[in-house]
């Protein structure tokens, strides 16, 4: 039972995580990412269709990458070339990919929302031989499939890249300081562009993941959100990756345990509303120390 | 140094030890003439500094040295030799580095991470090599002669350090000529000398150091050469020996040409009384402390003082807008400490915001609401908060004619005013409906001289209805020729007090250097 | 004199570009979306002459376009007044969804009450209930400077999933599987004003909602004031105008008039609550806002144009093979084009970086 739990848990964390890091990753740059929910569903889509057509998990998961780094590209480039707002291009991108997106199914596969296609080549699942028989620690580690693995890998690595390296350095100084950055010759927008990119990549790997590592067919709602858990993840991890992978944990773990609880007098509804009251809560929280902390100084 | 084109041929006259200066400079901005035939010579290994009141051309000068700005005559001279900048990265292909006011470092990156930013020491795989960094730190640091916790978070770190840290990555980058822009304006006084004692070491080490400072004390402790500018000309250059406060003071302020001709005003019940204010400041400034005033019906009470002295958090407390530590402020008899802005004004308070574009006026709105705003709920403009146009716009055209406003129509935004109309429109709304005081922080700031002198007037006027007026300005001529009583401040203190007639400008010079009342 | 003329060219020239920025966004969003049509093999041309005359050829369609503008018109609204305060309120589809719910329930619950007095406690209910919603978001941004745009769109969510537990459990209509509260009472259903299209009184109000607002703004002290705020809040408050409560009044009015939109959709079209209650009515008025550029007449034009998009795609879908999605894609193409050229809310924001 608690095997279960964990391991549901851990599969439904992996898409939050994914588009959680690269959120990060592009707030750090200077860019608050309203659109990953529209990179994940195009992800998911252009994953499954790839899957169907190669035959080739890999290449699914390249495309649905590839998807999702265009459309960050164009999000970026709309907000750093002509000065948009970020949010509202945010928001317009997720209708406008959301309606493109079912415009395409209707128009290619004559199918409204869902989409079902033959031969998808599934995420595979490894078992590691050993640990997998370990209780609570085999189902952490073991029986899961390679972008699991990847996106817990990418928690370290992230903050390595942005702690430690020369690009990392330079993306932080963009976000934080972007008339510096210029003044001493780097230029924070091309900078912000490539952290934009890189959201989209990873929200595209997350949307692949929906499609064919959990359910093996797309849904219009697949996505159920998730680019803006992803977002009151990396919020409340106030940009540091392993709060903000460990809040991912914890709103997989709600997800897991809300479909368990469907049925037992625990509302899955009021589950669902936990990640962003967390947010609204850990801003004001942060505003009031930032207050008390004025009153207290100068 | 390739990026700096020199112009062959033409001699500057200047001799190689002269690192960086300027020939005959001049720029215009429209009528303005900012910088008005400049010439000076800053030698390598000096520490030279530019003195000069608000509005002298310092600023405009300073962006010319830094290639952010080109001269309209004259050129820009480094190493004896003319010289072209196209951009801020040209005079630093020269070695010219600024420190700004306001600090270019990055919240959230280390005090290391901003020494090396843009300039990393990297290893194969672009990591930053930790260990170099810290090493050329270290070096950095013993040529400064401090010694930093480079890990600290950059917002973490005392305003000091971080200029400092400032100082030191314009060495890290190569620059031996550092422009330092009023260095001073946000340290507290140990801090100045601590400063003072590192300018002088970079100095003796053979960097040549450009100081611009309007704060004469500061400019005796660590110049060599001191040039000072008025009115975007070079008054005097004198070295450090032969320059005395008294002098250097005289040569900022300048003669006085058009003496006051206002009539004594008659001073008549106390309107404004501020006793015990105290007020902390921002970053460490003086604020005010225990600070007492009188302002009287019929009387205009000028402050003068080297910008920064409490002047602003003074009309903070008056507006309002501003936290107060302690203190009373009474309105006519009414203690107003507690209350809203709004509720101030009701009581007949008028301010006028030395910063027209930003709080003053509303420029993306019609000129009309512009001279309405604040008053838009009195009874004859409104009706139970409904809106009476043709009374108001009735109100309005009578209103900016009185104040020959000179405008195509009332339904324009102001922004399509210029600066000395823009000022009238919120002259003439502060002034309306018979305020019984008037804050009014320099109110002919970027006004063209027949607007100043209207200004002047109305001012003048208004004080002779009875009304009471306090002029904080940084123009020395305007408080002498307006004011029935200097308050001179230093440091959030009064330092004296000059009554009209009497007013010496050696006098009113001394006191905004902290000197006392003979 | 010379200055008089120079006045009445820049004034032309102003108009000029002010209709020229007003329209700009439409017509990229129509290109961008001619561009998919053409993609998808059809004439785009075509397509848009059917959509003109789907929308407003003929009585009936002119009155199902009205109906489907009628949220729009309320939302866009909502959104419009808090940014002419200078807030940024994106969550005007949470208000639509408590909004909704509340009268709904009222509508129900409180049944055999007389009409007069059912039908406006359940619009005030709405009201009421939309308005407490934006007191806490308005509440953080003016006292302790908490950016609004997080909070709203957080809201949104919150919003959602919490009227969708209400109307799964504790006021599932009895003996009903789907997620939806029992029917209102008759008495609580705002007249239809062309049966048997749905369009209802609901679309008066808005009008007059609108007309109010277009006075509101120029004529009455408080309009002006909001506009000062939003336009340069360090001058209103030095103009003595108290700005962080404004901004409380106009994150409240806004939540009130995104709880009127719910209101007037459950009473008018809908006729109960139920899951998935707005199809993104919130952030359709987002885009009516900004391309209505805050004016009243510029939100009611555009209004209408979403809602004859949505209707008449809707029916050409019928009769065509074109997905009613390419309304979708146009709507989020003026959103984003809106802001892209012209920020006319967020020059300020900009700045501020």
């Amino acid at each position: 039972m608690i095997d279960n739990i964990i391991h549901a848990a851990i599969v439904m964390t992996t898409p939050l995580l994914l588009a959680a890091i690269g959120g990060l990753v592009n707030r750090v740059g200077g860019l608050v990412n309203i659109g990953l929910d529209a990179m994940m569903l195009a992800g998911a889509l252009a994953g499954l269709i790839v899957a169907s057509q190669s035959g080739s998990w890999l290449a699914a998961l390249i495309a649905a990458g590839l998807i999702g780094a265009l459309i960050g590209l164009m999000m970026s480039l709309t907000v750093t070339r002509l000065e948009a707002n970020e949010i509202i291009v945010g928001l317009g991108f997720n209708v406008a990919i959301a309606g493109l997106v079912r415009f395409f199914l209707k128009s290619a596969y004559g199918s409204s929302g869902t989409l079902n296609l033959p031969d998808v080549a599934r995420l595979p699942h490894f078992d590691i031989p050993v640990i997998a028989d370990i209780p609570i620690l085999g189902a952490l580690v073991s029986g899961h499939d390679p972008l699991t693995w990847a996106a817990w890998l990418m928690v370290p690595a992230t903050a390595w890249f942005l702690a430690r390296t020369r690009t990392g350095l330079r993306l932080r100084a963009a976000g934080a300081g972007p008339q510096a950055a210029r003044a001493l010759g780097l230029n924070p927008l091309t900078l912000r562009d490539a952290s934009t990119v890189f959201a989209g990549f990873m929200a595209g790997l997350a949307g692949a993941y929906l499609s064919i590592g959990v359910v093996g067919i797309f849904n219009e709602g697949i996505t159920a959100g998730r680019g803006f858990i992803a977002l009151a993840a990396f919020y409340f991890g106030r940009n540091r990756p392993w709060p903000t992978a460990l809040c991912a944990l914890l709103f997989g773990l709600f997800d897991a345990f809300q479909i368990r609880l469907q049925g037992r007098g625990v509302p899955a509804e009021l589950v669902q509303t936990l990640p962003y009251v967390m947010v609204i809560l850990v801003l004001t929280v942060m505003a009031l120390a930032v207050r008390r902390k004025r009153a207290k100084g100068t | 140094m390739a990026a700096a084109v020199s112009l062959p041929g033409e001699q500057t006259g200047f001799d190689q030890s002269v690192r960086l200066g300027a020939l005959n400079v001049t720029r215009r901005f429209g009528a303005l003439v900012a910088n008005d035939d400049i010439t000076f010579r800053a030698e390598r290994g000096k520490v030279h500094a530019i003195v000069g009141g608000n509005g002298a051309g310092k600023s405009t000068l300073m962006r010319i040295l830094q290639g952010m700005d080109r001269p309209d005559q004259g050129v820009v001279v480094v190493d004896g030799l003319p010289a072209v900048f196209l951009g801020p990265a040209d005079a630093f292909a020269c070695g010219i580095g600024m420190v700004h006011q306001e600090f270019m470092l990055v919240p959230g990156l280390t005090l290391l991470e901003n020494l090396v930013l843009a300039h990393e020491p990297v290893d194969a795989i672009g990591r930053i090599d930790k260990a170099k960094a810290r090493e050329e730190a270290q070096r950095l640091e013993r040529l400064a002669g401090v010694k930093l916790d480079w890990d600290t978070p950059e917002q973490d770190a005392p305003v000091h350090v971080r200029q400092i840290v400032e100082i030191l990555r314009l060495l890290y980058r190569g620059a031996d000529v550092l422009i330092l822009d009023e260095p001073t304006a946000v340290l507290a006084p140990a801090q100045v000398k601590q400063l003072i004692a590192l300018l002088r070491k970079l100095s003796a080490d053979g960097r040549t150091i450009l100081f611009i400072s309007h704060k004469l004390e500061e400019v005796l402790a660590v110049a060599d050469q001191i040039t000072v500018i008025r009115n975007g000309k070079v008054v005097g250059s004198l070295p450090r020996e032969e320059a005395t406060k008294a002098k250097l003071a005289e040569m900022m302020i300048g003669e006085i040409l058009s003496w006051p001709t206002a009539r004594a005003g008659t001073a008549g019940r106390p309107v404004l009384e501020i006793s015990g204010l105290s007020a902390s400041g921002k970053r460490g400034h003086a604020g005010l402390s225990a600070f007492d005033l009188t302002v009287r019906a019929g009387e205009i009470v000028g402050i003068a003082g080297v910008a920064g002295n409490g002047q602003d958090e003074l009309a903070a407390a008056i507006t309002g807008l501003g936290r107060v530590d302690s203190g009373a402020i009474w309105l006519d008899g009414k203690n107003i400490s507690t209350l809203t802005l709004r509720e101030r004004r009701a009581l007949g308070l008028s301010y006028l915001s030395p910063d027209r574009a930003a709080e003053g006026l509303c420029l993306a709105a019609p000129i009309a609401e512009n001279a309405i705003a604040g008053h838009h709920r009195r009874p004859d403009l409104s009706t139970r908060g409904i809106l009476r146009r043709r009374a108001i716009a009735r109100h309005v055209g009578s209103l900016l004619d009185r104040y020959s406003v000179r405008r195509a129509s009332d339904w324009l935004p102001a922004a399509s005013l210029s600066g000395g109309n823009q000022q009238r429109v919120a002259v003439a709304r502060e002034l309306d409906g018979n305020p019984k005081f008037l804050l009014a922080c320099q109110p002919t700031r970027g006004v063209d001289i027949r607007g100043i002198a209207f200004i002047h007037q109305c001012l003048l006027d208004f004080r002779d209805r009875g009304g009471a007026v306090l002029l904080i300005s940084e123009e020395l001529e305007e408080l002498i020729g307006l004011s029935d009583r200097i308050v001179v401040v230093y440091g959030g203190r009064i330092t004296g007090e000059v009554a009209r007639g009497s007013a010496r400008l050696d006098e009113i010079g001394r006191l905004m250097l902290g000197g006392s009342n003979a | 004199m010379t200055d008089s003329s120079a006045t009445s060219r820049f004034l032309s020239a102003l108009r000029w570009q002010d209709a020229a920025a007003a329209l700009a966004p439409l017509l990229l969003a129509l290109l961008v979306a001619a561009l998919v049509l053409g993609l998808a093999g059809h004439n785009p041309l075509e397509v848009y002459r059917l959509l003109a005359v789907e929308s407003f050829g003929g009585q009936k369609r002119i009155a199902a376009t009205l109906a489907a503008a009628t949220p729009l018109m309320l939302t866009g609204l909502a959104t419009a007044v808090a940014f002419r305060a200078g807030v940024f309120n994106v969550g005007v589809e949470g208000c639509v969804f408590v909004g909704g719910l509340a009268a709904a329930y009222v509508g129900f619950a409180w049944a055999g009450l007389p009409g007069v007095v059912l039908l406006p406690a359940a619009i005030i209910t709405s009201v009421v209930i939309g308005a407490l919603w934006m007191l806490v978001p308005g509440l953080l941004k003016a006292r302790l400077d908490v950016d609004e745009v997080v909070t709203t769109l957080m809201l949104n969510f919150i919003a959602i999933s919490l009227t969708a537990y209400l109307v799964n459990g504790p006021l599932l209509a009895p003996g009903s599987a789907n997620s939806a509260t029992p029917m209102i009472d008759a008495a609580a259903r705002l007249p239809k004003l062309l049966p048997p299209s749905t369009l209802n009184a609901g679309f008066l109000i808005a009008l007059a909602l609108l007309l109010l607002y277009a006075w509101w703004g120029s004529r009455t002290a408080l309009g002006f004031e909001t506009r000062m705020a939003g336009l340069n809040a360090r001058f209103a408050t030095a103009s003595g105008i108290d700005v962080p409560m404004l901004v409380i009044k106009m994150m409240m009015l806004s939540g009130a008039i995104g709880g009127l939109a719910g209101g007037i959709h459950a009473l008018g079209a809908v006729g109960r609550f139920v899951a998935g209650f707005s199809p993104g009515y919130g952030f359709t008025g987002i885009a009516v806002a900004l391309l209505g550029r805050g004016s009243a007449l510029g939100i009611f034009l555009a209004a209408v144009l979403f809602g004859a998009l949505t209707t008449s795609g809707a029916t050409i879908q019928l009769f065509s093979d074109v997905p009613i999605e390419i309304v979708n894609i146009l709507q989020g193409m003026v959103m984003i084009f809106a802001v892209a050229r012209f920020g006319w809310i967020f020059g300020k924001r900009r700045a501020a970086r």
